[in-house]
């Protein structure tokens, strides 16, 4: 790392640890590798703790963290700020490829059910500013499913645990754990959008 | 649950990105999904919507420290595949290409200077200081030729890509593991050349990267990239 020349994507006001993030993975997209270390420093810990907690088996999990890692260094201009935070962009980056290695190694299931078309959204959802309060919202939410079926949603969040999955833990039929679920998650909405 | 396979469209629809977004999906549905989603401003509303929220139970994640020796193995990942191919070779990583694109921008370089066509010049393999750069970037429809012709220009051919209103292109050099150099704006949508300053011509050579970003009009004010990158390359012998 030896000299750092000057110090660029300096902002005027005060940066806060998230906006130092964006900027190692912005330095990241032009190529600049001391940032890249600097921003394994200080976020490999995190995203280790998904893929251990996803892939639940360590050697698996030290792989998955190689990968994602390439993958941050290779696609850190696709970062925008303002979208999601850059921790949870980073989050995101080694949790769906968590994910993607389960996937690869489930057997090909039915999609029967499936909507053909997707409307659109509506307005762009704004983002909301304090971490403390997001939180405070989604566990509130969640509160208002019932206790099972917000565990099945946290599941398959935090675990990254399939339909099938879900439905063996929970001991209900495959499909009744998919109403559950997508019920849950339009409830879900709803309360989030409150 | 006799309504299990009966669930209305419209909550059927409304779930589908927080699905997608979960996880929950086949391979082939949740790829789908993506490219949907991809294509659609609202869907990626939708979904960064999920996705921001449901990062609120990333706290939940314990951070666990990852082994010494894991970070060596990554770097050489990283970096290693900086100025070869990526792991899916695309078009524009075929050497041959680049040098039938670089062999004909080069004419028609010479040509716009007004050299000789027929001079020995418009042949490329006799030329030893070429240096050639394809620029594009995933997910963006700017695309660029650049072309070292030894001259201490380097020569901008723009194949694809629209002017944005309001917004100017900027070239940059990125050298090792230096900050970025400008070389200043550029036109989208005609052939440019641009001088290469003592500072960038100090690294300049095979492995140099060049890079556009989409800065505020006239460029970024203070000498550093901003933007997006819209399309970027390693420069490569030809």
């Amino acid at each position: 790392m030896g000299h750092c020349p000057e110090v660029r994507y300096t902002m005027t006001m005060t940066q806060t640890p998230s906006q130092d993030i964006a900027d190692l993975i912005s330095r990241c997209a032009l190529r600049d590798r001391a940032a890249f270390r600097t921003l394994y420093e200080r976020t490999s810990a995190k995203l280790f703790g998904v893929t251990l907690r996803i892939l639940k088996d360590r050697s698996e999990a030290e792989e998955a963290i190689q990968e994602v890692y390439v993958k941050i260094w290779q696609r850190a201009d696709r970062y925008v700020a303002g979208n999601t935070s850059p921790i949870s962009w980073l989050v995101a980056v080694a949790r769906n490829h968590a994910l993607d290695i389960l996937r690869a190694r489930r057997p090909v299931s039915d999609d029967i059910d499936v909507a053909l078309e997707i409307p659109d959204a509506g307005p762009s959802p704004e983002r909301a500013t304090q971490d403390n309060q997001e939180r405070a919202q989604i566990e509130q939410c969640l509160g208002t499913l019932e206790p099972d079926r917000a565990d099945a949603v946290r599941g398959a969040y935090l675990d990254g645990y399939s339909y099938e999955e879900l439905a063996s833990r929970h001991t209900v039929p495959l499909n009744t754990m998919r109403t559950w679920l997508r019920r849950s998650l339009i409830k879900l909405k709803d309360c989030l959008s409150a | 649950m006799s309504t299990d396979d009966h669930i209305k469209d419209g909550e059927d629809r409304n779930a589908l990105v927080a699905e997608y977004v979960l996880g929950l999906l086949s391979s082939g549905e949740h790829e789908r999904v993506g490219r949907l989603i991809e294509n659609d401003q609202g869907l990626r509303a939708e979904r960064d919507f999920w996705v921001s929220r449901f990062a609120a139970l990333n706290e939940e994640y314990e951070e666990t420290p990852v082994p010494g020796h894991i970070y060596a193995a990554i770097e050489a990942r990283a970096f290693g595949d900086v100025v070869k191919a990526r792991p899916t070779a695309s078009f524009w990583e075929s050497l041959m290409v680049w040098r039938s694109i670089a062999a004909g921008a080069l004419a028609v370089a010479v040509a716009a200077v007004g050299f000789n066509l027929m001079q020995p010049a418009s042949d490329v393999s006799s030329l030893t200081t070429q240096l050639v750069a394809a620029l594009e970037e995933e997910g963006s429809a700017v695309k660029f030729v650049a072309l070292y012709d030894g001259s201490g220009n380097v020569r901008l051919t723009a194949l694809s890509g629209d002017a944005v209103p309001n917004k100017d292109f900027e070239l940059w050099a990125i050298q090792g593991g230096n900050n970025p150099i400008s070389m200043g704006v550029i036109p989208v949508d005609q052939r440019s050349a641009v001088e290469i300053s003592p500072d960038v011509m100090a690294g300049w050579g095979e492995g140099s990267v060049l890079a556009i970003t989409l800065e505020e009009a006239g460029g970024s004010p203070d000498g550093n990239p901003h933007g997006p990158i819209v399309a970027k390359g390693a420069v490569t012998k030809i």
